[in-house]
């Protein structure tokens, strides 16, 4: 649990966001219903923002071009304090430009059952939501869209190819 | 009683212990019963031609019986014609007691020549072993070929294949009906992960993010899913009469849930969950409660089944290769079956509790499989015409 602490004590310096400094109180032992330990990848999502359950006229898809995608390291739905920048410009760009919003697609490598990356995917694109929360985004207008290891960027079949696999796309609308 | 003294071979001569004897999945199985063909008279047609071969297809597939041409334990007996109809007679004898085993005349239209054998193999089955076939079941995958991921549905052979889904999209995870008539899964469709059940266009779960791995109750009243409404992949209920959420049976803020299912009473659901670090099955009952897990090897286990045989069979990662494993839980007895360096992902029973079908994938190419669990070697179902996987039998 220490070490989980800490991760989270260094991802929110480099993130600079006292915000998230909020969100590491919460991040205490016990989370884990089970009871079966501590959670060996330590992610600092505490997933507990509900969603807006209201998709009437939200879009599917959005501009992907705009924002570079956030990556992940194996099993792990943390956002490492290098991508957190890409999330920051993201931030700044929805508070400034009203009206839009976004898709975050969360992805995963080809390892593991289908039914379990679609899950992945969605934690991976959860996170980097709450972290455009933590820094002042409405979360009315971020939708998350797990597409698991459904459509990989890279087809290859090694570690270069499944680290770019394992990402957040950023679909602008 | 009878049947039940056959199928323990020549090594038992009564039988009356034997009547309840259910099929014993962790021993190591037991000979085959020879069948001989060589007094059965098909016409010159194509379609009785068709109807012999995929019997005897199916009937070594079993792994009951095994087929000659003369001579057997068994011997079956009549003669299949066919015009623009189709008539078979069947008579199985025991050879040694020249007791009739199976007596019977079929009709059938000359088009479902492969329908029909597949019904006579498990009718021979269960009048000769008292056990259920598996040769009228179904498969349910998913496949590329188009260059999307449609739904496609086969014969337990892997023959008579049919694309079902036209979404040009991505399907995920299905799932059959309990009463084996339709097929749930997730679909892009709509551009979000949604749950769909065929021949219904509007979804069955359209909840902002995740919808995923609908598994729908043997009471068929309810369906248990993967939602992150609440902020975090969970494992919910959720009503399929008026459409609400039940309850949420899991609530790990720091983990993932995934692909349920559900107990043959319906009253506990296995499922996924990495809450520990890696991803393990659990089970729950359906109100709630704590989860108890299951799987102990493996870096990590996915993918539960849960048969009507009682058994849950599961993936592990062992030694970095994915493997099938199959688990007693109630006696918490866990067994891996044999299988090649190829990874094999996604188990699902087949309907006779005794094989398992799965997704077998090497050199990056997958194709489906069929398991014995007693002793049989791995036998191809679907491969070629692009990848296949994540196979559900029908019920």
């Amino acid at each position: 649990m220490y070490k989980v602490v800490l991760k989270v004590l260094v991802f929110s310096m480099v993130a600079g966001s006292l915000a998230l400094v909020g969100g590491c109180k919460k991040n205490k032992p016990g989370a884990d219903l089970y009871g079966s330990g501590d959670n060996l990848y330590g992610d600092p999502l505490m997933g507990d923002t509900p969603m807006n359950d209201d998709m009437m006229g939200v879009p599917a898809d959005g501009d992907r071009s705009m924002f570079e995608p956030v990556f992940f390291a194996y099993d792990s739905s943390q956002v490492n304090p290098e991508e957190a920048g890409k999330c920051e410009d993201v931030a700044k760009y929805l508070k400034k430009n009203s009206g839009g919003g976004v898709i975050v697609e969360g992805h995963g490598d080809e390892r593991g059952s289908r039914e379990y990356n679609l899950a992945l995917g969605e934690r991976r694109a959860l996170a980097v939501r709450d972290y455009l929360i933590s820094l002042g985004v409405d979360p009315s207008v971020i939708q998350t869209k797990s597409l698991g290891e459904e459509m990989p960027e890279n087809m290859g079949h090694d570690e270069s190819a499944w680290r770019m696999n394992r990402r957040a796309v950023f679909a602008i609308y | 009683m009878k049947r039940q003294w056959f199928i323990s071979g020549a090594l038992l001569t009564g039988g009356s212990v034997l009547a309840q004897r259910v099929i014993d999945i962790t021993g190591k199985g037991q000979g085959k019963i020879s069948i001989g063909f060589g007094s059965y008279r098909t016409g010159s047609d194509a379609a009785s031609k068709t109807f012999l071969s995929v019997l005897k297809a199916d009937l070594n597939r079993s792994g009951y019986f095994s087929v000659t041409s003369s001579g057997g334990a068994l011997n079956v007996a009549g003669a299949c014609q066919a015009g623009s109809q189709m008539k078979a007679d069947v008579h199985v004898y025991q050879v040694a007691t020249r007791k009739k085993l199976l007596g019977k005349s079929y009709n059938a239209s000359a088009n479902s020549a492969r329908g029909l054998a597949h019904k006579v193999a498990d009718e021979i089955v269960y009048a000769v072993t008292g056990k259920r076939g598996m040769a009228s079941g179904k498969i349910a995958a998913v496949g590329n070929r188009t260059g999307r991921k449609e739904l496609y549905i086969c014969d337990m052979d892997g023959k008579n294949m049919r694309q079902i889904t036209k979404d040009r999209s991505i399907v995920v995870g299905p799932r059959w009906t309990p009463d084996g008539k339709n097929l749930t899964y997730t679909s892009y469709k709509r551009g979000y992960p949604n749950v769909y059940m065929t021949g219904r266009g509007k979804p069955l779960s359209s909840h902002s993010g995740l919808n995923a791995s609908g598994a729908v109750s043997p009471d068929g009243k309810t369906m248990a899913v993967i939602l992150s409404v609440s902020g975090n992949p969970e494992l919910w209920i959720k009503s399929l009469r008026t459409g609400r959420l039940i309850k949420r049976l899991s609530s790990t803020q720091r983990g993932n849930e995934a692909s349920p299912c559900w107990s043959p009473d319906g009253n506990h659901i296995a499922f996924v969950s990495d809450s520990s670090g890696r991803p393990q099955i659990y089970i729950i009952s359906k109100n709630g409660g704590r989860a108890s897990r299951i799987s102990s090897s493996g870096t990590e286990s996915v993918a539960p089944d849960w048969g009507k045989n009682g058994y849950i069979t599961y993936c592990s990662r062992v030694g970095g290769k994915y493997r099938i494993m199959v688990a007693n839980p109630v006696a918490k007895t866990v067994r891996q079956l044999e299988t090649d360096w190829a990874d094999y992902e996604d188990p699902s029973w087949a309907p006779d509790g005794r094989h398992i079908v799965c997704s077998r994938t090497s050199n990056y190419r997958s194709s489906i499989y069929l398991l014995d669990t007693l002793k049989d070697s791995p036998v191809a179902l679907i491969s070629g015409s692009g990848d296949w996987y994540s196979p559900a039998c029908s019920p």
